[in-house]
């Protein structure tokens, strides 16, 4: 204890208020700490205004939902028990002004809505939603160009523009729309003649509990009389988890890559604790003159370290906490709310934890090694340096590693992903550090060139005391981050710009009656040059169990099950479906009558561990259900058809009443006319453009790209914290070379060329580095994960690698600047 | 004998590149007497002086000190040996550059646990005509200045023993001068044993013996 005094004592001597010397570990701790406390407490912050704001996301304190049918009787009356009930009803629409038709997700609400908070319409409007009047969204009146007062036709009725909604309170809860909404009565809704037995439209009820009663009871209570009736539920804590469950995730990812950029400030504080106890080594070894065990000096430096680590953490929380109100501004609708300004201290603790496990992993040692210097060191000029063995210093990096390690799972929402993003981060570096130490040795063996400037430059890559290692590793994972995430974002966008329409279908119709399909073929096949039309009968249900488990029982989905959520389409064929092969098991006879049997997805087959066979059961329109898994087939998804999860044999719910869904190949610039063709014909069926759909997917890969870069930009930032830190460690070495030269008569303009060439050499094996690094990771997760074709910008990916290297060159370039300036004279005698 | 040395030998590097600088050294110093090693430079005085004041340990042979055996101690005992038994005092100064002069001297002091470091180390300044730059830095007192502070933190503690290695090679012949009329008027003052490695014949002629070192041996020992 008195050691840690006297340490402390003799450390605060020496502790510059202006953290000379610590200034690399400051603001590398400051910006790495920084980014994860502003990453961590956006996530959270969404999060709490999301729980916050829950009964107005959801339209009341619980929901019912149910597709292609309404509440019975029963059902409601145990509805209008728990409390004020609302009804409404969604289904997919189109709107139509003339020649001009636009898909659009109808809404048809009752009095009661909204239940919480207010439906807001332009100019405040007082507006009655009667049969006769429809509310539009400023999207749709724009797409149409009309405005209050204009008329359009939603199915075969004739609504007035009554108003536009400039806020829906319970959007965010009603998850992702193909198209803008518009908003009518249920009467309203009646008259459109949309709603038909098989159509697929969801009936909503949105229930007000009265003050102080239990969402989750009230759930439970219903859902115990009404177990096999299919009904999802939802409570105001959880209501948009699609939305939550994305921030999460997206959240949790960006936290990683965070982490990355803060182990390239790790080592940033690495070796500035280094420089700053290698510029410390003549006062430890004349406190060991004095007396100083190695105790002791570690002591002094370790307080040292601490409180200018402290101060960094600190710094790197605040700024973190005060980057989230510019985040949500400058994302605007980006996020789906916009969270107000909350300290969040769990995301900060973790932020924090993680700034000084890796301040510990990486100033362990170097504070280990000067409690090493002897002191005879001062009778040797210093030299007299001692390699610390690595018993020493490695159960210091290894335990703070294993901590970050368990950090990053234990808080992970997805820890099989994040073991994985971990191990590839850890498998870079390595990969980074060997060909640092590649570069080094390699400088080292190149023959002695004649030109001196030449020689002198190769020489700056490997003299002692050179940080080109580090220099790979640290500026390295920032470039192949950036390259990897250009080549990603790029062959995504071209994937799905210029591969996914020639295999998708140009146009979706959903609600086509069955017995209608043939006229609906021939209009098509009237206007369109060789059309390919294909039709399947679509339904919505959801599974209730599987072999002998209940769904409703499970705790938490198992991995990949992602089927359990909710409802599912749910389709019948006699035949495979195209796209589809059968991995195990048979296919069912053509004209199949035995007992109910069901084509389950192998994906989901191996995430439920389903064998052939097993029971599985569903709701369909409010009725359980039961049928034998009969077979597996793997989906080939990227064709953008419709693949279903499930494929019963025909007699299993052919009964139940049903539309068809079809999806239509056209030749380029058919599809106005198809859809000008179908909707006077087909009042009811919908008709979606892949074209918009596919632009509603690039804009979320586009703001996820930006999202991560941003991320991603802080590990470029802490790169070039260690390069400036690099270039003023070696400062003294430089200016002795500079000076040195110019007396011997070099110019300023050769002496600056022997430090450009030098970081020509850095910046271009890092170029190649991070090119065959980044090309190689983003082929992978294109190809191998996304199974997209390989389709990267090269222009875009070089042009991030110029600018990555020439800020690199420019960097060390402007470091140099100073040593030009010493005048030789002056400089020899300070030498 | 405050000191003891028996057939001390020293050897630095490894295989070829080794280098025996001490070949046998046998010394037995008194206590309170003053010493010079005297010779050229490269005849291995001060790495003698190193091995007797406990910063590096001989390859070979045996040196006792003040009572304790130096070859059984490992670099952390050794600092803790020297702690108010030994005082040195180097050609370079190395005072502590983020310290003043007082809390350079009171150092040595706080490191043996001594309660009252800070009023003896400013006794000491006054000692050596430095009280009026206690509160100085290194940087700001000249090369004379910072030798005599040197001083103090090696007297300050009261040690038995103090080395002095070439205490003014780095001064002008007139402040070397009254540098060593300071040291040896304190070593008489406190009455510590002093060794005195140098190369000049004249200032060794101020300590009571001289032991002349050739090539890594004692070539002459002679009492004045």
């Amino acid at each position: 204890m008195n050691d840690w005094r006297l340490a402390w004592r003799l450390a605060r001597r020496e502790l510059d208020l202006r953290f000379r010397g610590l200034r690399l570990l400051l603001a590398c701790l400051f910006l790495g700490v920084g980014a994860l406390a502003a990453i961590g407490s956006l996530t959270r912050a969404i999060d709490t205004e999301l729980a916050s704001r829950g009964s107005a996301i959801l339209g009341g304190d619980v929901e019912f939902a149910a597709s292609q049918r309404a509440a019975t009787p029963a059902e409601r009356a145990a509805m209008a028990r728990l409390g004020t009930v609302s009804e409404t009803v969604r289904m997919q629409g189109m709107a139509v002004r003339g020649t001009d038709s636009v898909p659009i997700e109808l809404k048809g609400v009752d009095r009661a809505y909204p239940l919480y908070g207010t439906l807001a319409l332009r100019g405040d409007v007082a507006t009655v939603l009667d049969a006769n009047t429809v509310l539009i969204v400023p999207a749709l009146a724009d797409r149409l160009g009309i405005a209050r007062g204009a008329q359009l036709k939603l199915g075969t009725a004739t609504f007035t523009v009554g108003g536009i909604v400039t806020g829906e309170p319970d959007r965010l809860g009603e998850g992702f729309t193909l198209g803008p909404v518009a908003i009518v009565s249920l009467a309203g809704i009646a008259r459109t003649g949309l709603v038909q037995p098989g159509s697929l439209y969801e009936s909503k009820y949105r229930v007000r509990l009265p003050t102080g009663a239990s969402p989750t009871s009230a759930v439970d209570r219903f859902k115990a009389a009404f177990a096999t009736a299919g009904w999802e539920t939802k409570t105001r804590d959880r209501a948009a988890p699609g939305a939550e469950r994305f921030v999460d995730r997206m959240g949790q990812f960006l936290l990683l890559v965070g982490l990355s950029a803060l182990v390239i400030a790790g080592i940033g504080v690495g070796n500035g604790v280094s420089s700053y106890l290698a510029a410390r080594r003549g006062s430890i070894a004349a406190l060991k003159v004095l007396g100083a065990t190695s105790g002791i000096i570690a002591r002094i430096y370790v307080l040292q370290v601490a409180v200018v680590a402290a101060i960094g953490i600190a710094a790197g929380l605040v700024a973190g906490v005060l980057t989230v109100p510019l985040i949500v501004w400058l994302a605007g609708d980006v996020l789906p709310v916009a969270p107000r300004f909350t300290l969040q201290l769990a995301p900060l603790a973790l932020a924090a934890a993680y700034g000084m496990l890796i301040a510990l992993a990486f100033t362990a040692p170097p504070l280990i090694e000067a409690g090493r210097i002897p002191a005879a060191g001062l009778l040797r000029g210093v030299a007299g340096e001692r390699r610390v063995p690595l018993r020493k210093t490695l159960p210091w990096v290894l335990g703070a590693g294993a901590a970050i390690v368990a950090l990053a799972l234990l808080t992970a929402e997805q820890p099989a992903l994040s073991a994985g993003f971990l191990a590839a981060v850890t498998g870079v570096l390595a990969l980074l550090a060997v060909f640092g130490w590649a570069v080094r040795r390699s400088a080292a063996l190149l023959p002695r060139s004649r030109r001196p400037l030449l020689r002198l430059a190769i020489a700056g890559l490997h003299r002692p005391g050179a940080r080109t290692g580090t220099l790979v590793v640290a500026l390295g994972l920032g470039l192949t981050l950036f390259v990897l995430l250009a080549a990603i974002r790029t062959s995504i966008d071209a994937h799905i710009e210029r591969t996914v329409p020639q295999r998708a279908p140009a146009l979706f119709a959903l609600d086509v009656p069955p017995d209608r399909e043939a006229d609906f073929r021939r209009t098509i096949e009237g206007i369109a040059i060789h059309p390919v039309i294909r039709t399947v009968p679509a339904m919505r249900g959801t599974i209730t169990g599987y072999g002998t488990t209940r769904v409703a029982d499970l705790k938490a989905l198992p991995e990949g099950a992602w089927a359990l959520r909710g409802e599912r389409g749910l389709t019948y064929s006699a035949t495979l479906p195209e796209g589809s092969e059968l991995t195990a098991g048979r296919w069912w006879p053509r004209n199949y009558r035995g007992p109910p049997l069901v084509s389950i997805d192998e994906r989901l087959a191996k995430a439920l561990d389903l064998k052939i066979g097993d029971p599985l059961s569903y709701t369909l329109l409010g009725v359980e259900r039961i049928a034998r898994i009969a077979s597996f087939r793997r989906i080939s998804w990227d064709t953008l058809g419709f693949n279903f999860v499930m494929v019963f044999s025909p007699n299993a719910i052919e009964d139940a009443p049903h539309n068809l869904a079809a999806t239509i190949d056209l030749a380029p610039g058919e599809e106005t006319m198809v859809m000008r063709a179908l909707l006077p014909r087909f009042p009811s069926v919908s008709v979606i453009e892949v074209r918009g759909v596919l632009g509603q997917v690039r804009a979320i890969v586009s703001q996820m790209a930006t999202a991560i870069t941003a991320a991603a930009s802080v590990a470029i930032l802490a790169g070039i914290a260690v390069l400036i830190g690099a270039i003023a460690a070696a400062r003294e070495a430089r200016t002795y070379d500079g000076v040195i030269l110019r007396t011997l008569g070099a110019t300023r303009r050769q002496v600056l060329a022997v430090q450009a060439l030098e970081y020509a050499f850095l910046s271009i094996v890092l170029s190649l580095l991070a090119l065959a690094l980044g090309l190689g990771g983003a082929w992978y997760v294109v190809t191998q994960l996304f199974s997209f074709q390989w389709l990267p910008d090269y222009a875009a990916v070089a042009a991030t690698l110029i600018g990555g290297a020439g800020l690199t060159m420019a960097i060390g370039l402007i470091g140099a600047w100073p040593i030009l300036g010493a005048r030789p004279a002056q400089a020899l005698r300070q030498l | 004998m405050v000191i003891s040395a028996r057939d001390v030998t020293l050897t630095l590097g490894a295989s070829t590149a080794a280098t025996t600088i001490l070949k046998g050294i046998d010394l037995d110093i008194a206590r309170g007497t003053s010493v010079a090693l005297l010779g050229p430079s490269g005849s291995g005085k001060s790495s003698l002086m190193a091995i007797l004041s406990g910063l590096e340990q001989a390859s070979g042979g045996r040196v006792q000190v003040a009572g304790l055996d130096f070859g059984t101690l490992d670099e952390d005992a050794l600092s803790r040996a020297r702690r108010g038994r030994i005082g040195i005092v180097l050609q370079a100064f190395h005072l502590l550059p983020t310290m003043t002069a007082l809390e350079n001297v009171a150092v040595p002091m706080e490191l043996a646990g001594m309660p009252d470091a800070f009023v003896r180390a400013e006794a000491e300044l006054g000692a050596v005509g430095l009280s009026h730059r206690i509160g100085h830095y290194p940087t700001q007192l000249s090369g004379g200045e910072q030798q005599r502070v040197a001083i103090a933190r090696a007297l300050g503690p009261r040690p038995d023993i103090v080395f002095a290695d070439e205490p003014t090679g780095n001064l002008d012949a007139t402040t070397g001068a009254s540098i060593m009329d300071l040291l040896f008027d304190r070593r008489a003052a406190t009455g510590a044993t002093l060794i005195v490695i140098t190369h000049d014949p004249a200032l060794a002629a101020r300590c009571d013996r001289i032991v002349e070192i050739g090539d890594g041996r004692i070539v002459s020992d002679r009492l004045r």
